[in-house]
């Protein structure tokens, strides 16, 4: 079995009395992306910084590429980026010696580096302002002149703490494409978010973690499937079906129908085995579909219920 | 680490440090409050002593003129220059690229700790041997100082800086964002060193207390060497100075790899 490039066992750290992170156990396998999802205060920078060998554990190991980050820190960091979570470049250099600073921290070969630096900043759109000091950029700037600098030594493993939080969309664009570009080219993506929709877009994985705890790991679209009643099918006829009949009613695995203004929902746990009656029922009374969409349970629907926030929404701030 | 990683990491490490100094260069040396704990300090620290010299109601021996009375304050000058500037830019850039965050970034970088200590103390050191250079050569071209040894008092100013920039660096790994709170502790241990290593008052007119701490001073054998180089007069030994410097700075660097590693769990 190939190395993977994270391998995180019973991982846990505490704070005097705060336990950041409880026995957290998961393994990123090389060239998949996966998402670190949770609540502010879930443990998620934690994590990073224990991974990136900045913090030390109180408890359990971790792996990169085979390497332990404890015992072998300098080795592990060697084939890795790292994007912090507050864009933590230097105010008084300018874009390209940030870069290049970065590169020497590095020691990334002189051979290939400024061109590599010159295409980083083209890709981040930051070439024009390329001698400019950072002091000057706005948020999305530094931003994406955070990302050049995580990609600046060719990592096999980025690691991202909430890369597009609060950014303006234009950064927000350019990183997404970036981090699928990345995922193209084979480099492994660890990145945090508190931002379903943008694991739901971006990961292979997902892992939801809170209090310091793993709820659930699984790809976006098995973890919406962890929640099914929620599914549904929406259709749309041609004609007005006066009034829900049987036909409709005893289609198996539909738990509910509603119709909603000119189209009907089916509420089901398995979309897929309600088409064909949809369809057979369609033939039957000589009507068109015009539309039909399944509408799954969104990410956050797993979330909410995995993580409990619905019931206990006043215990602290959730989101940022 | 195996020893064949370890020796492989040396080069890599020792051209981080330099990347780490340089950095450090572009980024801190024309600081305003650098530039007044570095440099304008120890100027008013001397200007305090010299009008004490002149104004002072000592006969004039054999016709010393006051520029040659303030021309042998000119050693000493260098030596609390030099205390001071080598120690002024670490305890400034540390917390403040702790407050940016920027200092994750050299805490995650794929180098020892030892390159990062030693990198932030390679640019206090050639701060402070650049700023130490002005009051040289004003000595030499207008006071009339005259140098015995070159050698000597450049290795004195180079070892001293190393020395004391490793000491600005060990004190910055104090875990704060604030400047100010490294600065109280680093002054605290800077002004009673002025008053206790023989820089302008000597060694022989301290009490008994006074020169037994004198001898835990790095900056006792800092003046001693620099006088040495002046004109070859020493009250220790030129050769222990430079062995007690080196130990100094050997100290200085271990403890403050010991402290960053230690703060940093
Ligand atoms: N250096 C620290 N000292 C004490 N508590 C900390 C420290 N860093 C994080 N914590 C605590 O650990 C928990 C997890 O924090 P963190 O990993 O930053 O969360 P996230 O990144 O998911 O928002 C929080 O309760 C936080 O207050
Ligand atoms: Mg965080």
């Amino acid at each position: 079995m190939p190395v993977p490039a994270i391998e995180v066992q019973s991982l846990s750290k505490r704070y005097g009395q705060i336990q950041a992170l409880d026995s957290v156990s998961f393994s990123v396998p090389e060239g998949e992306t996966f998402g670190y999802l949770g609540p502010n205060g879930a443990g998620k920078t934690t994590t990073i910084r224990i991974l990136t060998g900045i913090t030390l554990p109180t408890g359990g190991t971790a792996r990169i590429f085979g390497h332990d980050i404890i015992r072998e820190t300098i080795e592990s960091r060697r084939h890795m980026g790292i994007v912090h979570e507050t864009s933590n470049v230097y105010d008084d250099l300018t874009a390209w010696q940030n870069l290049i600073f970065t590169a020497e921290l590095y020691h990334v070969e002189r051979a290939g580096r400024d061109e590599w630096a010159k295409e980083l900043l083209e890709t981040f759109d930051l070439f024009a302002r390329k001698d400019d000091l950072a002091h000057g950029f706005s948020k999305g700037m530094k931003r994406r002149l955070t990302l050049a600098m995580g990609l600046i030594n060719h990592p096999r493993l980025l690691f991202m703490d909430e890369p597009t939080s609060g950014l303006d969309v234009q950064s927000n664009l350019i990183i997404r494409r970036v981090i699928r570009e990345l995922a193209g080219e084979g480099v492994t993506v660890f990145l945090t978010t508190h931002n379903i929709e943008e694991a739901n877009l971006t990961c292979d994985r997902v892992a939801i973690i809170d209090h310091g705890k793993i709820a659930a790991i699984d790809s976006p679209e098995r973890l919406k499937k962890t929640i099914q009643s929620v599914q549904s099918v929406e259709v749309g006829f041609d004609r007005q079906v006066p009034e829900i009949k049987d036909g409709l009613m005893n289609i198996p695995t539909v738990n509910e129908v509603r119709k909603e203004g000119d189209k009907i929902r089916f509420f089901t746990e398995d979309p897929s085995a309600v088409l064909p009656a949809i369809i057979a029922y369609a033939e039957r009374e000589h009507l068109r579909v015009l539309s039909l969409t399944t509408c799954g349970p969104s990410l956050e629907d797993v979330f909410i219920r995995l993580t409990g926030l619905d019931t206990e929404n006043d215990r602290r701030p959730l989101w940022k | 680490m195996e020893m064949r990683a370890r020796l492989r990491q040396v080069p890599l490490d020792l051209s981080a440090a330099w990347a780490i100094a340089r950095k450090d260069m572009i980024i801190y040396y024309l600081r305003p409050n650098i530039i007044v704990s570095g440099i304008l300090f120890p100027l008013f620290m001397f200007l305090a002593f010299a009008i004490g010299t002149i104004g002072g109601s000592a006969p004039p021996t054999g016709g010393t003129s006051e520029i040659a009375q303030l021309g042998a304050l000119i050693p000493g000058l260098l030596a609390i220059t030099v205390l001071f500037s080598a120690s002024s830019i670490e305890p400034v850039s540390i917390p403040i690229e702790r407050r940016m965050k920027t200092f994750d970034r050299l805490i995650s970088a794929p180098i020892s700790l030892q390159a990062l200590v030693l990198g932030e103390s390679i640019s206090g050191t050639l701060y402070s041997v650049g700023i130490a250079l002005i009051p040289l050569v004003i000595g030499v071209l207008f006071f009339g100082n005259q140098i015995l040894s070159p050698v000597v008092l450049l290795l004195a100013l180079f070892l001293s800086s190393l020395c004391f920039s490793s000491m600005g660096t060990l004190v910055a790994s104090y875990p704060t964002e604030n400047v100010g709170e490294v600065m109280s502790i680093l002054n605290l241990i800077r002004f009673p060193l002025i008053f206790l290593s023989g820089v302008f008052i000597p060694l022989s007119s301290l009490p008994g207390w006074g020169q037994a701490v004198a001898f835990f001073s790095p900056l006792t054998y800092t003046s001693d060497l620099i006088r040495f180089g002046y004109n070859g007069a020493s009250h220790i030994s030129p050769i222990l100075d430079i062995l007690v410097l080196a130990a100094f700075i050997i100290g200085f660097q271990a403890f403050g790899n010991y402290l960053y590693r230690k703060f940093n769990e």
